[in-house]
């Protein structure tokens, strides 16, 4: 408890120090509660997702950094690693690959290359997943795109 | 004295035109040998020059010209060391005057010991006067405040130098200046003046003992090996702690490591990247995992305790950490017999 309040808070100092190193990505801390966080990340380039804003919630563990964050996406996202209804992500760092010396910064990080590469062989989203296994990627981007305007970008008009 | 505080009483009473004139009078006396032979003098009798210690100190309490006197001091001091006659103008004549007084007088601190009476308050003033026969009326207070202020400028001056020349005898007892003037000020000069001696004393005590301490630290520290810690130390001064850990490093290159880890773990970190706390000496020489990732003791027995695997390469961790370097201390030593115990009891 102690050890992962100490962590998060020096994680907490670093990110405040290196604000402007990753533009990509927005950590901001609970004000109240430092277990709590919640990231802005912009979807990568040449993807569905470019141009969307999609945020993310951390739930940290007292047990941090020894246990992985719980992650979730607050943003609807088509993804076929995405749940499509809780935003859960299935993400093996997340899971049985965490390691300790992986950040809050570089969780997000990992989260972007999953956004840019797909892993549609342990999909959460079945239909993201079938339309990628099926070879449909036309359908795929046009679907991903599609809900990256409706949710994840500003409202035109 | 009596020609001095004559002198001073001859002149007109009103302070301000007095200033002008003594100003007058004084810079035709300046020569410049004359006021450095004068100087050796006052040096030659470090009683004396003592004696002023305590009596420019008892003037400070409560002066607010004492705060230009320091200027000035430092111009006198300047014009000194120069040799050249020309300083600031009243700077010049203050330190005339004062050679003329000792002039005057034989140099046995009498001077500096009755005006500073008069620098006091008017009633000590007038002890002091009346014991060494002086003319000096109420007329003279004024005056004689001035050449308080005078006297405590030289005093200043001469102090410096005498303590500047036996500053390392003094450095070693910090009471032996505080007593020298104890006993100096209960014998001032020719008149045991009882209000002067309690002034000069008192207020002696209470100026020259923050000065004292200081001068010990400074010995002290002159005298100090530099600590790893210390802020001023060089910093071209090794680092003996970083030294050590170089062999370390080098050992690391060999062994690969994971690559998105390897950047930071070429470098032997400054901190754990576990719970971001500095590593010390012991954790900074422990290399609990081939793939050359680092952490401090702590996070090692955490993980140990969960799941056992390195953070960095995520493989479990052998039963033998890997002897990070040969010539180990003591202490590291052991905490690392301690680590592979743990690691034992995890294993087994």
């Amino acid at each position: 408890m102690k050890a992962s309040r100490a962590r998060l808070f020096k994680e907490y100092k670093e990110v405040q120090r290196e604000k402007t190193a990753d533009p990509d990505i927005q950590l901001v801390c609970d004000d109240s509660n430092i277990f709590k966080w919640t990231a802005l990340i912009k979807g990568p380039s040449e993807t569905p997702y470019e141009g969307g804003v999609f945020q993310l919630a951390f739930a940290v563990p007292e047990q941090y950094p020894l246990q992985p964050p719980q992650v979730r996406f607050l943003t609807k996202i088509f993804h076929p690693n995405v749940h499509f209804k809780t935003g859960e992500i299935c993400l093996d760092i997340l899971k049985n690959a965490w390691s300790p010396a992986w950040t809050l910064q570089s969780v997000c990080r990992a989260i972007i290359a999953l956004m840019a590469h797909p892993e549609p062989d342990s999909p959460l989203n079945c239909d993201s997943g079938n339309l990628l296994r099926s070879g449909d990627m036309r359908g795929f981007q046009s679907m991903a795109r599609m809900y990256t305007r409706l949710a994840a970008m500003p409202k035109k008009g | 004295m009596e020609s001095d505080s004559i002198s001073h009483t001859s002149s007109p009473s009103a302070s301000n035109c007095k200033d002008i004139s003594r100003k007058k009078r004084r810079s035709a006396k300046l020569k410049q040998c004359k006021l450095d032979a004068r100087r050796e003098q006052w040096l030659s009798q470090i009683g004396a020059v003592k004696n002023k210690v305590c009596c420019k100190e008892g003037t400070n309490d409560g002066d607010s010209k004492q705060t230009q006197r320091g200027e000035r001091d430092r111009s006198l001091e300047n014009f000194e060391m120069r040799g050249t006659a020309e300083v600031n103008g009243e700077g010049e004549n203050v330190s005339v005057q004062h050679e003329s007084d000792s002039e005057s007088f034989p140099p046995n601190s009498h001077t500096s010991s009755s005006l500073l009476g008069g620098m006091d308050s008017g009633t000590s003033f007038t002890n002091s006067s009346s014991s060494s026969t002086s003319s000096g009326g109420c007329c003279s207070g004024s005056i004689t405040e001035e050449e308080g202020g005078d006297g405590c400028l030289d005093d200043w001056e001469a102090v410096a130098d005498a303590l500047a020349a036996d500053d390392d005898k003094q450095e070693l007892d910090p009471n032996e200046n505080n007593k020298e003037n104890l006993c100096l000020g209960s014998t001032p000069g020719l008149e045991p003046n009882p209000q002067l001696g309690s002034n000069g004393e008192g207020s002696d005590l209470k100026n020259s003992e923050p000065e004292c301490p200081r001068m010990v630290q400074r010995a002290t520290r002159s005298c100090r090996a530099w600590r790893a810690d210390d802020t001023f130390r060089p910093q071209t001064l090794p680092n003996l702690s970083k030294q050590r850990s170089f062999p370390a490093t080098d050992r690391r290159f060999g062994q690969g490591g994971v690559s998105w880890m390897r950047s930071s773990a070429f470098s032997v970190p400054s901190s754990c990247p576990i719970c971001y706390e500095d590593l010390d000496f012991t954790d900074s020489s422990f290399l609990p995992c081939l793939c050359g990732f680092r952490l401090c003791l702590f996070c090692h027995k955490r993980i140990l305790e969960e799941d056992g695997r390195c953070p960095g390469c995520r493989k479990p961790y052998e039963n033998d950490p890997v002897e990070a370097e040969a010539s180990v201390q003591g202490g590291s030593l052991t905490t690392r017999l301690l680590a592979r115990s743990c690691s034992m009891i995890a294993r087994s």
